[in-house]
């Protein structure tokens, strides 16, 4: 399970790089909530899946709605002139530390 | 329920977000190693022009030296010296000029600017300006104006608070800049990869390049003062 976690995101990696797609400066701060965002949600199916309440369709819209909703709330502050890509970066901050601890007392507790 | 199709899609995902990441990676990265592939292109646009304008002088040279000999025989001497003449006010601007070449048009970013955002970045400076200039010059420009301006040897683009001063007359954006020569060359000279024009479209400034036929250039017709400088015999160089 591990090993393919980590293989599929190597892959992507490698093909990301290889992609000639440039995003313009003025995109990379509603990228980088995004990608905040499907790091939590990674992390959330992953903890989901050690305690055994796995949701496919859970899973895979929430990775898609939180995408879509940080980005799209980020670009919505900018245009009402506040700063509320902050509040994603706390939320799915928190988020994504409560959730590492979760898995890693679950590893423990395996071994 | 550790089922097959949990692992496959945690696997999917987890491919998406590889994908994300590095694009999200080359993004950053760009824009901080931007300036190294400039400079390489920089240099070498330098060397080219340089080894051009070699050829040229030594051309220069030989027709210098037939000159020499028409004006011994006189009569051919006043044909020569108009054309010198007018190939002379031709590179000093002060003839209004016509021909092929491209419009470049500069405009400043139409992103609203956010508390955080470095207005710098957003708008259209004097020094855009200059490199854009010089791009073209180094890209064999014969004659350029910058939003009806003519450059003449002696033209300065300079800051001036909010707009910019060519010719000690004041322009502000949008900036058009007409240039005079091989249409082909003066697009590929700016559109090079790295150039300043593709880092001012990178930081969302509103840029376009537009080849055309047949471009009409004013001549400059401020006043030309030359206070100090006098003509002096110098040692010709070429051998």
């Amino acid at each position: 399970m591990w090993v393919m976690i980590f293989f599929c995101l190597l892959v992507g990696l490698v093909l990301g790089f290889q992609l000639p797609v440039l995003l313009p400066l003025v995109y990379t701060k509603y990228m980088s909530i995004a990608v905040l965002a499907a790091l939590d949600s990674v992390l959330g199916g992953i903890r989901a899946y050690m305690e055994e309440s796995f949701d496919n369709v859970i899973f895979i819209s929430g990775f898609f709605v939180n995408m879509l909703l940080a980005a799209g709330l980020a670009y919505m502050g900018d245009r009402l002139g506040v700063e509320l890509y902050l509040a994603a970066v706390i939320v799915f901050g928190v988020r994504l530390f409560n959730n590492l601890g979760i898995i890693r007392r679950y590893l423990l507790k395996k071994h | 329920m550790k089922s097959k199709s949990a692992q496959i899609s945690i696997a999917l995902v987890c491919l998406i977000m590889g994908v994300l990441l590095a694009i999200q990676f080359k993004a950053t990265e760009n824009y901080q190693t931007d300036l190294i592939p400039e400079r390489v292109d920089e240099l070498t646009q330098k060397l080219n022009t340089v080894t051009q304008q070699k050829d040229t002088l030594e051309e220069e040279v030989l027709s210098l030296r037939d000159k020499l000999i028409n004006v011994r025989e006189t009569d051919k001497a006043m044909k020569d010296l108009q054309d010198e003449l007018q190939k002379v006010q031709m590179a000093a601007g002060t003839i209004p000029a016509e021909g092929p070449g491209v419009i470049v048009s500069l405009n400043d970013s139409n992103l609203n600017i956010q508390p955080g955002d470095n207005a710098n970045y957003s708008i259209v400076h004097d020094s855009d300006l200059l490199i854009i200039v010089n791009e073209l010059k180094a890209s064999g420009a014969e004659a350029i104006a910058i939003n009806g301006e003519r450059l003449t040897a002696m033209s300065e683009i300079r800051c001036a608070g909010t707009l910019i001063l060519v010719n000690w007359t004041k322009i502000g954006p949008p900036f058009t800049i007409e240039a005079i020569g091989d249409p082909d060359m003066l697009q590929s000279g700016l559109m090079l990869n790295g150039g300043h024009l593709s880092t001012l479209k990178f930081l969302g400034l509103q840029t376009s390049v537009q080849k055309m036929e047949n471009i009409k250039l004013p001549a400059y017709n401020g006043p030309i003062k030359i206070k100090y400088a006098v003509p002096s015999q110098y040692q010709e160089k070429a051998e």
